[in-house]
């Protein structure tokens, strides 16, 4: 599929890896939907690719709420008439481990809030799962060509401290093979879905995580730095437009490893 | 350049070569773009029109809480009970009971 033509909707496009990848492929040519839950940042992307000379708009909306998915959507299709590519970025950290211990008593001193718990569900998990619901919905009524990319985590593999996180993600890198599975027994043959798992990337959800162990997990970085937004970008950019990589889920780590270099 | 009013914001549509930005005033007098480079050829009756059914899909109407009217605090003793801005143009005053919304006896 070309990019130039195309019409994009990303979430959580007004910040971080989002708002590179609606940059991204409003430079090559497609027009964009900037959903997002800050207005300002919505504000601030939707001014810079008007600067870009390029074609955009922004739509407030919670990616948890099917009645803002429902409204997002139909936005898109009433600026653009049509919708393509769908990419689910917005999410939410809440770290905190399971359980915590008095030092002590040894006994239980506190556990991880429900309430943390579910917003990360509902943020990384229930939203990705609207957003490639009601995208799909769109582009199979509408008979147009599509690509569907939730955004998963290298976490999906585990990380202590975010059970949350790491559940969620786990399960958007599911979803390629259950979605195109499910699309091949429907003859739905024109919407291709590939997950992206990036590993740690220089945004400003980085700030919110400890940073010594930040510090720590760049030593099992082969690259030697954090993984930068644009990088992920322009791989979905070449998802985009390469129709056989379809089905999985693309790690993008810059060579994130364990300790003792056997890579994650 | 049209400009018009929907749910208490102000919208203007101005023409960029042959395409229109859509944008709106903010509160502290800026403003901000809602779209950029859309409707392609389209004139501009045509553009209005276009535009002022996606601001429809984008905003839409719902209820604004108004307040609270800090300035306005009723007080029991030191007790300090605040309530809503009653003085807001915004703020819906009801001069019956609503069918939806019964009175419990
Ligand atoms: N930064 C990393 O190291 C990293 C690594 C792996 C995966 N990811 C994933 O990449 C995605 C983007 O992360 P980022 O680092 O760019 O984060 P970010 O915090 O910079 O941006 C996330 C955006 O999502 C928006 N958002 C959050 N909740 C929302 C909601 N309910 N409705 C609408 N918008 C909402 C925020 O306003 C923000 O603009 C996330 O899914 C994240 O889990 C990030």
């Amino acid at each position: 599929m070309e990019i130039k033509g195309s019409v994009a909707l990303v979430t959580g496009g007004g910040n971080g890896i989002g708002e590179a990848v609606v940059k991204h492929l409003a430079r090559q040519g497609a027009r964009v939907a900037v959903v997002d839950m800050v207005q300002k940042n919505i504000d601030r992307v939707v001014k810079d690719i008007q600067d870009l000379g390029g074609e955009a708009i922004g739509i407030q909306a919670n990616v948890t709420s099917e009645a803002d998915t429902a409204r997002y959507i139909k936005g898109t299709l009433e600026a653009f008439g049509q919708l393509n590519i769908a990419v689910s970025c917005a999410g939410i950290i809440r770290d905190g481990t399971m359980l915590s211990l008095d030092k002590e008593t040894g006994q239980v001193s506190k556990k991880l809030d429900l309430a943390k718990w579910q917003a990360v569900i509902d943020t990384n998990l229930t939203g990705t799962f609207l957003c490639m619901r009601d995208a799909a919905e769109a582009m199979v009524n509408g008979g147009w060509e599509g690509l569907l990319v939730p955004i998963s985590s290298v976490n999906k593999a585990g990380q202590v401290g975010q059970l949350n996180y790491s559940s969620a993600k786990v399960a958007d890198a599911l979803m390629p093979k259950i979605i195109v599975g499910e699309f091949l027994m429907r003859g739905i043959r024109k919407i291709r879905c590939v997950a992206i798992a990036p590993g740690y990337t220089a945004t400003p959800m980085l700030t919110g995580m400890n940073q010594e162990a930040l510090k720590a997990i760049l030593e099992d970085v082969h690259l030697g730095r954090l993984v930068a937004p644009e990088e992920i970008a322009s791989l979905i950019g070449y998802c985009v437009e390469n129709e056989a990589i379809n089905a999985t889920t693309i790690e993008i780590t810059g060579g994130l490893c364990y300790p003792k270099g056997i890579a994650k | 350049m049209p400009s018009f009013s929907y749910n208490d914001m102000t919208f203007t549509v101005a023409p960029r070569g042959d395409r229109w930005d859509i944008s709106y005033a903010l509160p502290n007098g800026a403003s901000a773009l809602v779209g950029a480079g859309l409707f392609k050829g389209l004139a501009e009756a045509e553009a209005a029109a276009r535009a002022r059914a996606l601001i429809k899909t984008i905003f839409p109407v719902g209820i604004k809480s108004v307040g609270p009217d800090v300035a306005h605090p009723n007080t029991i003793g030191d007790l300090k009970i605040v309530g809503p801005d009653v003085t807001h143009p915004n703020f819906i005053y009801w001069t019956k009971d609503s069918v939806s919304c019964p009175k419990q006896l």
